[in-house]
Order: structure tokens, then C-alpha cells, then sequence
């Protein structure tokens, strides 16, 4: 298959998770676990015979659904979210798992369960702080819980031989998404923005052996066709690292390729947050999934083991970014508290940055291409250098 | 509001106290903590700390109604006004070139538990970079029904982390014959001010929310000291000698109302008067009855765990719902009323279904409004007006006391 036909596949699995799944469930019917981002532990619940399934495709149409529910001026993936489930539009799904991350996911999650619950509707409760010795024997304990539950809901032990099938599989993803983003950020003209942040997303969707798959055919496909290239002098592309919780709307990476800037790193949950970091394949496989967790890359709404600042700095660094747009989520409170802190820093560091106000579904597009485009232009020019 | 208490004088007097021993303490060297409202300060106090309680000056400063003044130092920063309206004004004055309550009292540590919300945890842990004090969080994992054996190991862990970390700091041994003093004060002052709270419940009352929120500043802050066990024994005397006398809240008391939950500052008098004028007393809030501790004295670390995890806010829904219901009985109020408030997500969502549910199960009326504890951009007056008048003409049908 050519690179072309994999990605209208990818597409084709975004535009309907839930029949591809249905597909797949009619070979050999497992329940279906959908979960909040960010940060559940996707293995544990696959060891247990049941499909996660991340709730990152928003219907925009729904935003307004939960609103007898739920104030407005709550974030807009979780107010979708939940207005999605009111529609009836995760039904297919057998159970929930929200994991507490800030106040929001706290209060909506048991009002969720109140209101609309799953057979199945449970929170994963992980610790807000990283950096101390109890955080690692409390997130042991709580995974200890979860697997309980799981276990329970499935009617299915959960065995060390099956976590670590669990945790080969996801990890084998994880690196074939890292080698697809590093082929990304080497050939931008070959695989946009767009395409790249399409495949991580489609990969909380679909079984990970299918995604597996396809992303390895992809890459070969891909590899031949940039190779078959003609070296002509093209332009090269200003180069931004990306920071915020999701990469929401998805359009805005179609912004970014028509505005001629590549991504060449972030820390979105729905991008190399998700794919970053695996599980050791050895020792006790819940400390391996502990460790991960711990160890992953600095978010705002935990207390983290390294300063999000140094990370940042020293990515953008790495990556040789002439500039970081932050994604902001309107309402996200943890990124807006963090967001003047990262933007001193970076002035201080001489690294320009722009700060767009997102929305899922509902968006002024026209104002954020202008600003994009001004950004651009401003670090083609070697701005703020 | 109520007639003035003799005691006001007193609690000026104390809490003038607290504030220049603040001031003291950074001439002499001792470290300011700066600690959340719910958080276990009795450690604080027993380590001989200074604790400083930042939201205090946030609701100082909504009180005398400059909230969005110093909000707009912390918006200029970059931080949106959407955020909570105590942190916008802790944040804005650190940024602000006027300072129209007085500054903030800055920290050498910042100390924040996150069982209220995770605007406090992540204030905190901004002002600890903008000061360059050292950052401790102290996490409480959210309860949906009763407490687990897991996550009172996990807090009494970090309570001996912070115990570490404080010893540290101090280069001091944490004496812990202190702390059990400290928690027997504590005990006291947590038993005389529910028993204060308790006045509220009779009919007519002596004493109702809006007092509560007047002399609330010693449980809050002078927690585990001589000093607010001092002050809730007078004020209790007063207030039985202000029903000897039958001095009420409000006078011609017709209706008692359940308020949930922390009052909308600015308006604070707008709304003493609102609800006098209807002849309504408030005369319960999930919010002044926070503070009602009981610790165990012979397994202190395990008994601040237990209180400061199991906080109302940070319960799930049910046991929310259930915990008010259990104040509405108590008081036996006539109806109630439910604040959805701009700056705190963790009070606010899930009222809309809470009220529908308490009614259901109650049968009594109650609204949901929407406004800002602090900041009076959010406070559309009329519509308010309206909703409350509506709310008032339903509860004089329902009651038939007119």
C-alpha cells in the first residue's frame, strides 16, 4: 500500500472509531473501557481482556448538551465529553475511567456517574505530586485498585504474564509513533503536522496490534517515497514545539502546515506526552507502569519530578525550535497558571512564543491563521533571536 | 446584620495580634509559612512556624471590593480572569504597584494542600517561584465514598515528609509533645465554635451565616492556639446572654435557609439585607462548618490524615449531597440556597443536579445563582434581584408565613 492509502485508513478510523471497533469487537467481543486524558494506564486494562478507548474525537455539536448539568464555564473536552455520552454517542462503550487530574475531571466524574453511569464508571486516581517516595508506593497501591476493579468487571485475572504482553505490545507502538514523528520532523514535506497528530490520535482508538500495523507499513511506504524525492530546493520550514494539555481542534495542525511551520516536539497528551517514555520489560510490571507514570513528561496539573521550564528550554534546544506556541484550553486552570511562568522563562531564554486560546468546536479560525502567520513570518525572519 | 457583638472589639484585638506577630516574625527571623485554609496547621503551629493564610487576603481584599483591581496586575501577567478570584488577588499583588489592603505577608516556605481545589496547589506553587520559597504539596486523592486505608497511608507519609522537610529547613527536631498541645487547643476551639453554630438552629436565633462569617477569622487561622479558644468561650457567652435577653440575628424571624457555600464578599451586606428584609435568617453554610475538627490525640498523624482528607469538598457526590441534607435537618430550614461560584469549580459543579435532588428528597425549595466570591464583574444585580424575589414569594406560598 502506498503512504497515501494508509493515511485515507487512518482517516477513515477518525471519522467512525466506533465501526471499526464494532468490526473488530463481532471477531472476538471484548468490553470496551473508554477513558479521559490523560494518563490511565491503557495496559492495565487491556491485560484484563477489555479494549481502552480514548475519548480524544470531540463532536463539537455537543458541546452545548451537558449544559442542564454542568456549568459553561467548564472546559470544553469535558463538557463534550459528557455531552457526548448524554446523546447517547458512547454507548458502545461498556465502561468509563476518568482520571483525577484537576478539579474538573474531580467534581465531573461523580456527577457523570450520578447522571449517566456506565456498568462500568470508575476514577483512577493518581497523585498530583511525583517528586516524593510516597507518591510511588501510594500510585502502586492505587493501581493495585484499579486492577481489583478490572478484574471484577471483566470476570478475568489479571496475571503478570498478561501485563507484560500488555505492556510489550504498548511500548512497541509507542516506538514505532516515536520513529513516525521523527520521520515527520525530517520530512515535513513527505508527512505534515496534520497527518502526524492524526495517527497518535487514532492510536487511542483502534487495538494497538491494527495500529501497530499500520504505522509500520506506513513508515516503509513513507521512507521509499521520500527517497524516491527530487532533492529540490524547497524552502525549509520554521521549526515550533507545541505546549498544552490537547491538540484541540485538530484543524489548527492543518493551520500550521498551510503557515509552512512543522512541529518538531510538544508536550500534548495527545501527542509525545502519549508517546514518550515506556514501561521497563522486566521486574515487577506494575512498578514498570509506576515508574512510567512518575516519569513522564512534566504536565501542569501534576507537582513533577523536573521543573517544566527546564524541560522546555532544554527541548526546544534540543530540537533546534525557533519558536513554542502554547495551546491554551479555555478554562484549563493548571496550564493557565503555568502559562506566565513558561513565558517569562522563555523571553528570559530569548525564545519567542504565541499563545492561542482554544476551544474544542468552537473556534474563530480566521483570527488564529493571522496570528500563526504573523508568528511564522516573525521567526523566518529570525525573530526574537 | 445582627446588632454589634461586645466581642467584635476583642476580635480586632486578636487578630491585630496575629498580623504584627507576622510582621515580627520576619524581623526575627522566623520563617512565614504560608499554609491553604484547610490544611494541618497544628503542625505548623507545634514547629513554631508563622502560618499565613493567603486566602484570608483574598477575601480581605473581595470584602472591601478591590478584587478586580488587583486582579488586573495578575491579568496582565497573563493570567485570565476565569481563574479563582483569591489567587488572581494573591498573584496580582505580588505583581501590583499599589496595594490597596496592604501587601501580602511573603513567604520563606509555601506550604499547600490540595484537598479544596487545585487552584490553591497551583497558586501556591506559582508564588513559590515568584518569592523563591521552597514549594511543599501535601495530596489528598479525592473520596468518593468513605476513606481507604491507602490514601490515609499516603497523607500520613507526606505529612512525615513535611515533617522531614520542615526539620530541615528549621535545623530543628519537630517536638511532638507540642503538637500534641497544639491539637488539644485545636480540639477546644473547634468544639466551642460548632457550638456557636449551633445557636443558629434555635428559633429565634442569636446567630446565623453572616455572623459566622464576621468571627471566623480564629478557627481559620488561630487554630491550635490559647487565643481563639479564648475568643469562642466569650463570644459563646455573649451569645447566651444575648438570648436571655432575646436578642435575635434577625429580627422577627420568619424562615431559616441552608446557604451553600462561602458568600459572595462584596456583597456581603447586600445580601445580610436582602434576606433580613424577608425576615430570613442564614442560618447554616457547609462553609463555617468546615471547621469541625476532633482530632485523636493518641494517633495524631493518622487523626490529621482523617480530617484533612475528608473534607466535604473533596467527597464525592453523594456524600455531598447527604452531608447537606444532614445541615438542613439540623437547622430545620424552610429552603435553601445554592452559589455557583465563578472562582471555584469544586463547589460549583454538580449544583445544578444537587438542587433538583435535595428538593426531591427534602421537599424543600431551593435556586441555584451564579456569581464570584470575589470579583463583582461577575454579579449581574438585577437578575439576581429577580431570582430571589421569585424564590422569596414561592417560600411564603409554600410556608404560608407571609
Amino acid at each position: 500500500m502506498q503512504g497515501r492509502e494508509i493515511l485515507a485508513e487512518f482517516a477513515r478510523i477518525l471519522s467512525d472509531p466506533a465501526s471499526v471497533i464494532r468490526d473488530d469487537a463481532v471477531r472476538e467481543p471484548v468490553k470496551i473501557i473508554g477513558h479521559l486524558m490523560a494518563d490511565v494506564p491503557e495496559e492495565l486494562v487491556h491485560a484484563a481482556g477489555a479494549h481502552p478507548f480514548g475519548i480524544v474525537l470531540y463532536d463539537g455539536t455537543d458541546l452545548n448538551r451537558a449544559d442542564a448539568h454542568l456549568q459553561t464555564w467548564a472546559c470544553s473536552p469535558v463538557r463534550c465529553a459528557f455531552g457526548m455520552a448524554l446523546t447517547g454517542k458512547l454507548d458502545f462503550l461498556d465502561g468509563l475511567i476518568v482520571p483525577v487530574i484537576c478539579d474538573t475531571t474531580r467534581t465531573v466524574y461523580t456527577l457523570w456517574k450520578k447522571v449517566r453511569p456506565f456498568n462500568f464508571t470508575e476514577a483512577f486516581l493518581l497523585p498530583r505530586q511525583l517528586y516524593r517516595p510516597s507518591a510511588r508506593n501510594y500510585l502502586l497501591g492505587e493501581m493495585g485498585r484499579l486492577k481489583a476493579r478490572l478484574e471484577q468487571f471483566t470476570d478475568r485475572r489479571i496475571t503478570a504474564r498478561d501485563l507484560y504482553r500488555s505492556i510489550r505490545l504498548y511500548n512497541r507502538n509507542r516506538a514505532l509513533l516515536r520513529c513516525l514523528y521523527d520521520f515527520h520532523v525530517r520530512h515535513p514535506e513527505v508527512l505534515g503536522n496534520r497527518s502526524v497528530y492524526d495517527v497518535i490520535r487514532a492510536s487511542f482508538l483502534i487495538p494497538k496490534e491494527v495500529h501497530s500495523d499500520l504505522v509500520a507499513r506506513l513508515i516503509s511506504a513513507l521512507e521509499q517515497e521520500a527517497a524516491g524525492l527530487k532533492k529540490k530546493k524547497e524552502k525549509p520550514r520554521v521549526r515550533v514545539f507545541v505546549s498544552g494539555k490537547l491538540g484541540e481542534p485538530p484543524v489548527l495542525m492543518d493551520v500550521l502546515d498551510q503557515a509552512g511551520a512543522v512541529c518538531v516536539g510538544d508536550d500534548l497528551c495527545t501527542g509525545s506526552r502519549y508517546i514518550a517514555g515506556d514501561a521497563a520489560e522486566n521486574g515487577d510490571p506494575y512498578v514498570a507502569l509506576a515508574d512510567r507514570q512518575l516519569d513522564r513528561l512534566p504536565a501542569a496539573f501534576f507537582a513533577n519530578k523536573q521543573d517544566r521550564r527546564d524541560f522546555m528550554i532544554k527541548k526546544v534546544r534540543e530540537t533546534k525550535a525557533n519558536g513554542v506556541i502554547f495551546l491554551h484550553l479555555k478554562f484549563c486552570e493548571p496550564e493557565n497558571y503555568d502559562y506566565p511562568y513558561l513565558e517569562e522563562s522563555l523571553r528570559a531564554a530569548g525564545i519567542p512564543a504565541l499563545r492561542l486560546e482554544t476551544e474544542v468546536g468552537n473556534v474563530s479560525l480566521g483570527q488564529i491563521r493571522t496570528r500563526v502567520g504573523a508568528f511564522v513570518e516573525m521567526l523566518e525572519e529570525g525573530g526574537g533571536r | 446584620m445582627t446588632a454589634p457583638f461586645r466581642s467584635a472589639g476583642l476580635l480586632k484585638e486578636i487578630m491585630a495580634g496575629y498580623y504584627a506577630k507576622g510582621e515580627e516574625a520576619k524581623a526575627r527571623g522566623i520563617p512565614v509559612a504560608w499554609v491553604t485554609a484547610v490544611f494541618p496547621v497544628e503542625i505548623i503551629y507545634a514547629a513554631g512556624l508563622f502560618p499565613y493564610y493567603p486566602e484570608n487576603f483574598g477575601a480581605l481584599a473581595a470584602a472591601r471590593k478591590v478584587a478586580e483591581k488587583l486582579s488586573a496586575a495578575a491579568e496582565a501577567r497573563g493570567y485570565y480572569a476565569d481563574l479563582c478570584g483569591y489567587a488572581r488577588c494573591g498573584l496580582g499583588d505580588a505583581y501590583a504597584k499599589e496595594h490597596p489592603v496592604g501587601e501580602i505577608l511573603k513567604p520563606d516556605l509555601v506550604l499547600a494542600c490540595n484537598t479544596q481545589c487545585g487552584s490553591l496547589q497551583k497558586w501556591f506553587e506559582g508564588a513559590g517561584r515568584f518569592y523563591r520559597a521552597p514549594y511543599f504539596l501535601l495530596d489528598a486523592p479525592f473520596l468518593e465514598g468513605a476513606s481507604t486505608a491507602l490514601i490515609k497511608r499516603y497523607f500520613v507519609d507526606q505529612i512525615e515528609e513535611m515533617i522531614d522537610f520542615i526539620e530541615v529547613y528549621t535545623d530543628r527536631q519537630f517536638d511532638f509533645d507540642r503538637l500534641g498541645e497544639v491539637l488539644f487547643l485545636a480540639n477546644e476551639a473547634c468544639r466551642l465554635w460548632n457550638e456557636i453554630l449551633d445557636t443558629a438552629a434555635l428559633s429565634p436565633a442569636p446567630f446565623g451565616f453572616f455572623d459566622a462569617c464576621f468571627h471566623m477569622a480564629p478557627i481559620v487561622t488561630l487554630r491550635g492556639t490559647q487565643a481563639a479558644v479564648e475568643y469562642y468561650r466569650e463570644l459563646k457567652k455573649e451569645l447566651e446572654e444575648r438570648v436571655e435577653k432575646k436578642v435575635y440575628a434577625v429580627p422577627g424571624e420568619r424562615f431559616k435557609l441552608y446557604w451553600d457555600h462561602i458568600p459572595v464578599w462584596p456583597r456581603l451586606r447586600w445580601f445580610s439585607d436582602l434576606f433580613a428584609r424577608h425576615g430570613a435568617l442564614v442560618a447554616v453554610s457547609q462553609y463555617t462548618h468546615s471547621w469541625a475538627h476532633r482530632f485523636d490525640l493518641e494517633r495524631p498523624l493518622e487523626s490529621l490524615a482523617e480530617n484533612y482528607t475528608e473534607a466535604f469538598v473533596n467527597r464525592g457526590f453523594e456524600v455531598r449531597v447527604q452531608l447537606k441534607i444532614d445541615l438542613m435537618m439540623r437547622y430545620g430550614v424552610d429552603g435553601f440556597v445554592l452559589f455557583s461560584n465563578r472562582s471555584c469549580k469544586p463547589t460549583s459543579f454538580g449544583l445544578y443536579d444537587k438542587r433538583r435532588i435535595i428538593s426531591e428528597r427534602t421537599g424543600l425549595p431551593g435556586i441555584v445563582f451564579e456569581a464570584d466570591m470575589a470579583d463583582q464583574r461577575y454579579f449581574a444585580e438585577e437578575q439576581i434581584g429577580e431570582k430571589f424575589r421569585v424564590f422569596f414569594d414561592h417560600l411564603k406560598t409554600r410556608t404560608g408565613k407571609v
